[in-house]
C-alpha cells in the first residue's frame, strides 16, 4: 500500500503508523503512480536500446587476445581440474593408483595433524615456505584436445624453509606411498598402453 | 567486497584456473584471512587440491600469506584480493598496449607473465624467444639479446617490476633465506600488518645481469610418435642463468597510469582538436617522471618549456602555443589550469579534475542511454546546480510539469537522484519542509561502478550458458577440426576432406555461426564494460586519495 511508502520518505515516520502524513488534498498533483505488487519482470520490455558496441581493429584484436588469452589459460598447469575418474569398473590397482593421477610437485603439508580423512597420509607436519618455479608444459600448449590433467608433466624444483620440524621422517614418494612391498609400476594394470596415439588414424594398430 | 564482486571474480577464477581454484578463492574472497586447515574443513575439497590452488593462487599474486593473528606461532594465514582478481577482466587491453608500445616482443612478454603470473627473466626470454620463432619465416629464428633488451626496456619504463621478496614470518633466522639474493634485507616484523609494497625494495626495478645467449628454437611439427614422448617427459634443464629466485610481475598501477593518461589525450582530442591533444601529451610525457602516481595534479611546466618539447612534426609558432594554451585552461573540462605566469605562464594537467569530469560524462551517457535525453538534462542540471526545488527543475529544465515530475520520480526510484528535507518548522511537517532534489556524483559513481561489475557477471554467465548449451556441437565440430588438420598434415586428397567437412550438416554450420556470433559479441562487451569499469574506478580511487 502506498502509506507504508508514504511513512518512509516523509520524516514524519510513526512505528508502524498506517496513516498518511499528508492528504491527497493537500498535496498538489495527481496520484502517485499505483504500487507494484510483485517483483519486476526477469526480462523486462526495455523502451530504448542500448547503443551497438563499438566495432573497429581495436576491438577485434582485444576480443581475439581475450580468447587466445583464455584458450592457453586452459591448458596451463595452474588450471586445476577436480579429479574425476571415470573408471566403469573399481580395480584393486586404484587404490594404490590415486597418487599417481595428482602432481607430484608438492611435498607442503599442512600445518597441523594430517587429515585422518585420507589414507596416503604419511605426511609429516611442518610448516613450509615455498616458491613455486615456474612449470613447463611444451608440447601440451600445441595440442587443443587434450584437456586432462593427468597428461600434465613438467619440471619443479621447489626450496622450503621450515619453521617447525616435528620429527617425522618423509616418504619417499616413489617407493614407499602405501606401506606396500612393491614398487609403483607394479600396480599398473596396463590400461595406458597404446592410449596415447589416436591423433594418427592412418597408423594400423595391431 | 560487495556481493557483486565476488560473485565476478568467482567466475573470472573458474574461467581461468577452473572450478577447484573458483571455490578456493570464493571462500577467502567470502571468509576473510583463514588458515589451511579450517579451509579445508569449510570448503570440502581434498587436501591436495586445496594446497594446489593455494599455490595458484599465491603465483598470481591472488593470495597472500601472513603469520596468523594469534601470534607468530599459530598457523599461517591466506587472504585473497579481490581487486587482483577483477584485474583479470583487463588483460587483454595490457597485452595490447605493450603491443602497441614495443611490438610483438613486447606483446608476447607481457602474455606470457600474465599466463604464469611470476616468472624469472630467463625462463620468459627463452619462451617468448620459442614463440616469435615460431612465426617467423622459415629458417630465421629471434635472438634472445633482443628479447633480453626489450625486457630491460620494459623494466625501466616500469611496466614490470620484481616480486617482493617473501615475509619472513616466525623466528627461523639462522637458517640461509633461499629467497631472492638480491633482495635486501627482508622486513623482521613477525606480524605484518600491511604488506609491504613491491616499490618499497629498493631493487624493485633492477634488471639482474643475465647470461643469456642463445636463439629461439623453432618447434619441428613431430610426425612421429617418438618425438612427441621425447617431448613429454621432463626434461631437467640444467642451464642457469645468474637470475635464479629473482622473479618478475607485470605492474599494473604503471599500466593504469598509462590508460588514464590515454584517457585524457584522447578525450581533449574528441573535444578540441589533433594539436591541443598534442600539446596534452607533451605536457603528461614531460611529467612521467616528476608526477606521483596518486597525484592531482602534474609539476608546473612552463610554456618555454612546452614549447621547446613539442614534436618536431607539429611546428606551430610560440604565440599560436599561447593561444592554444588559454584555450585548454578555459575549456570547461578543466583538463589545464594556470598555475603562474612566470616562465611564460606556468600550466598545469589537473589530473583529478579531468578524471572527475570524465566520470561525470560517463554518469550523464547513462542517464541518457537510460532514460532519454530529458531525463539527462534535468540530471545534467541537477548536478551542476546541486540542490533544487521540484519547480525550479521544471522551470530551469523547459520540461511540462508532469512529465517532469514523472521523470523526476523515475530517476528518484533507480537511486540516481536523492531527495533532501530541509525542515522550517521543528515538527516536519510535510506542508512546511522544503524537498530538494540533489545528485551527490561519487556515491552514483560507486552505485554505477557496482552495476558494471553485475553486467559483467552476467555477461560472463550467459557466455558459459550459451557455451554448455551447444557443447555437444562445439565437440563435434572441435573433433571435425582436428581430423581435417591431421588428414591435411598426412597429405590426403580432396574427396576425403570434403567427405569429412560434410560431417557438419548446413543447418549445424549455421548453428554454430550464430553461436560464434553471440560468444564474440559477449566477449567483446565485457572488454567495454572495463572501459567504463577502469574509469569509475580511476575516479573514486583518486578521490579517495585526495581527500
Amino acid at each position: 500500500r502506498e502509506e507504508r511508502g508514504g511513512g518512509r520518505t516523509m520524516a514524519a515516520r510513526g512505528r508502524g503508523q498506517r496513516t498518511l502524513s499528508f492528504t491527497m488534498e493537500t498535496v498538489k498533483g495527481d496520484a502517485p503512480p499505483p504500487s507494484v505488487q510483485q517483483p519486476t519482470p526477469v526480462f523486462p520490455v526495455m523502451e530504448r536500446k542500448p547503443l551497438p558496441l563499438t566495432g573497429g581493429e581495436e576491438a577485434e584484436y582485444l576480443l581475439a587476445l581475450k580468447q587466445d588469452f583464455r584458450g592457453a589459460m586452459r591448458s596451463l598447469p595452474c588450471f586445476i581440474q577436480p579429479l574425476v575418474t571415470h573408471r566403469d569398473v573399481e580395480r584393486y590397482s586404484d587404490k594404490y593408483n590415486r597418487s599417481e593421477q595428482m602432481d607430484k610437485l608438492l611435498d607442503w603439508a599442512p600445518g597441523e595433524a594430517p587429515p585422518t580423512a585420507s589414507d596416503q597420509s604419511k605426511i609429516s607436519s611442518i610448516h613450509c615456505f615455498f616458491r613455486i618455479y615456474p612449470i613447463r608444459n611444451q608440447s601440451l600448449e600445441k595440442k587443443e584436445e587434450q584437456e586432462t590433467s593427468e597428461d600434465e608433466e613438467g619440471e619443479t624444483k621447489k626450496k622450503q624453509e621450515e619453521e617447525e620440524a616435528e620429527g617425522e621422517e618423509e616418504y619417499d614418494e616413489e617407493e614407499f606411498e602405501e606401506e606396500t612391498d612393491y614398487i609403483m609400476s607394479y600396480f599398473d594394470n596396463g590400461e595406458d598402453f597404446g592410449g596415447d596415439s589416436d591423433d594418427n588414424m592412418d597408423e594400423a594398430i595391431y | 567486497m560487495t556481493a557483486q564482486e565476488v560473485r565476478l571474480c568467482g567466475l573470472l577464477l573458474r574461467e581461468h584456473f577452473g572450478e577447484v581454484v573458483e571455490k578456493v578463492g570464493t571462500h577467502l574472497l567470502k571468509c576473510g584471512a583463514q588458515n589451511l586447515r579450517t579451509i579445508i574443513h569449510e570448503t570440502g575439497l581434498s587436501v591436495d587440491l586445496v594446497k594446489k590452488s593455494l599455490c595458484v593462487l599465491v603465483q598470481h599474486g591472488a593470495s597472500t600469506f601472513s603469520s596468523g593473528r594469534k601470534g607468530p606461532g599459530s598457523p599461517t594465514e591466506y587472504h585473497a584480493s579481490c581487486d587482483r582478481i577483477l584485474r583479470i577482466l583487463r588483460y587483454p587491453r595490457y597485452i595490447y598496449t605493450a603491443k602497441t608500445l614495443y611490438g610483438d616482443t613486447g606483446e608476447l612478454i607481457i602474455e606470457e607473465l600474465l599466463q604464469r603470473g611470476h616468472t624469472t627473466m630467463s625462463s620468459t626470454v627463452k619462451t617468448v624467444a620459442d614463440r616469435l620463432t615460431q612465426n617467423m619465416a622459415e629458417g630465421l629464428t629471434m635472438d634472445y639479446s633482443e628479447v633480453s633488451s626489450t625486457f630491460s626496456k620494459l623494466v625501466e619504463t616500469h611496466f614490470l617490476q620484481r616480486c617482493p621478496p617473501l615475509p619472513r614470518v616466525g623466528n627461523k633466522d639462522s637458517s640461509a633465506p633461499s629467497e631472492t639474493p638480491a633482495a635486501p634485507g627482508t622486513p623482521a616484523a613477525p606480524v605484518n600488518t600491511a604488506p609491504p609494497t613491491p616499490e618499497s625494495f629498493p631493487e624493485c626495478y633492477k634488471v639482474p645481469s643475465v647470461t643469456l645467449i642463445g636463439r629461439g628454437k623453432r618447434q619441428l611439427a613431430s610426425e612421429d610418435g617418438e618425438e612427441q614422448r621425447s617431448a613429454k617427459r621432463a626434461k631437467m634443464d640444467p642451464e642457469t642463468h645468474g637470475d635464479e629466485g629473482i622473479y618478475w610481475q607485470v605492474n599494473f598501477e604503471r599500466f593504469h597510469l598509462h590508460f588514464r593518461d590515454q584517457t585524457i589525450i584522447s578525450a581533449v582530442a574528441n573535444k578540441l582538436d589533433q594539436t591541443s591533444s598534442e600539446i596534452v601529451r607533451t605536457m603528461l610525457r614531460m611529467s612521467e617522471v616528476t608526477t606521483s602516481p596518486m597525484a592531482t595534479c602534474t609539476k608546473p611546466l612552463s610554456a618555454n618549456e612546452i614549447f621547446r618539447s613539442l614534436p618536431p612534426s607539429y611546428n606551430i609558432l610560440r604565440p599560436i602555443l599561447d593561444q592554444y594554451l588559454t584555450l585548454l585552461v578555459d575549456d570547461p573540462m578543466e583538463f589545464v589550469g594556470k598555475a603562474g605566469e612566470s616562465g611564460g605562464g606556468m600550466f598545469v594537467v589537473n589530473l583529478h579534475r579531468a578524471l572527475a569530469n570524465l566520470a561525470r560524462a560517463t554518469l550523464e551517457s547513462v542517464v541518457q542511454e537510460r532514460f532519454g535525453s530529458r531525463s539527462a538534462r534535468i540530471f545534467r542540471l541537477l548536478l551542476r546546480k546541486r540542490h533544487l526545488e521540484q519547480k525550479q527543475v521544471e522551470d530551469f529544465a523547459m520540461i511540462p510539469a508532469k512529465e517532469a515530475k514523472d521523470m523526476l520520480y523515475t530517476l528518484l526510484s533507480q537511486n540516481l537522484v536523492q531527495l533532501q528535507e530541509i525542515p522550517k518548522t521543528p515538527d516536519y511537517a510535510p506542508s512546511r519542509t522544503f524537498y530538494l532534489y540533489t545528485v551527490n556524483q561519487l556515491p552514483t559513481a560507486r552505485m554505477l561502478l557496482q552495476s558494471c561489475y553485475k553486467t559483467v557477471a552476467n555477461l560472463v554467465e550467459r557466455r558459459l550458458f550459451e557455451t554448455k548449451e551447444s557443447k555437444r556441437l562445439l565437440e563435434k565440430s572441435q573433433r571435425i577440426e582436428a581430423i581435417l588438420a591431421s588428414l591435411q598434415v598426412s597429405g590426403a586428397e580432396p574427396e576425403q576432406l570434403t567427405e569429412v567437412e560434410e560431417m557438419i550438416t548446413a543447418p549445424e554450420k549455421q548453428q554454430l555461426d550464430t553461436l560464434r556470433l553471440h560468444i564474440n559479441k559477449l566477449d567483446s562487451a565485457e572488454n567495454q564494460v572495463d572501459e567504463t569499469i577502469f574509469l569509475l574506478e580511476s575516479y573514486i580511487n583518486s578521490t579517495n586519495a585526495s581527500s
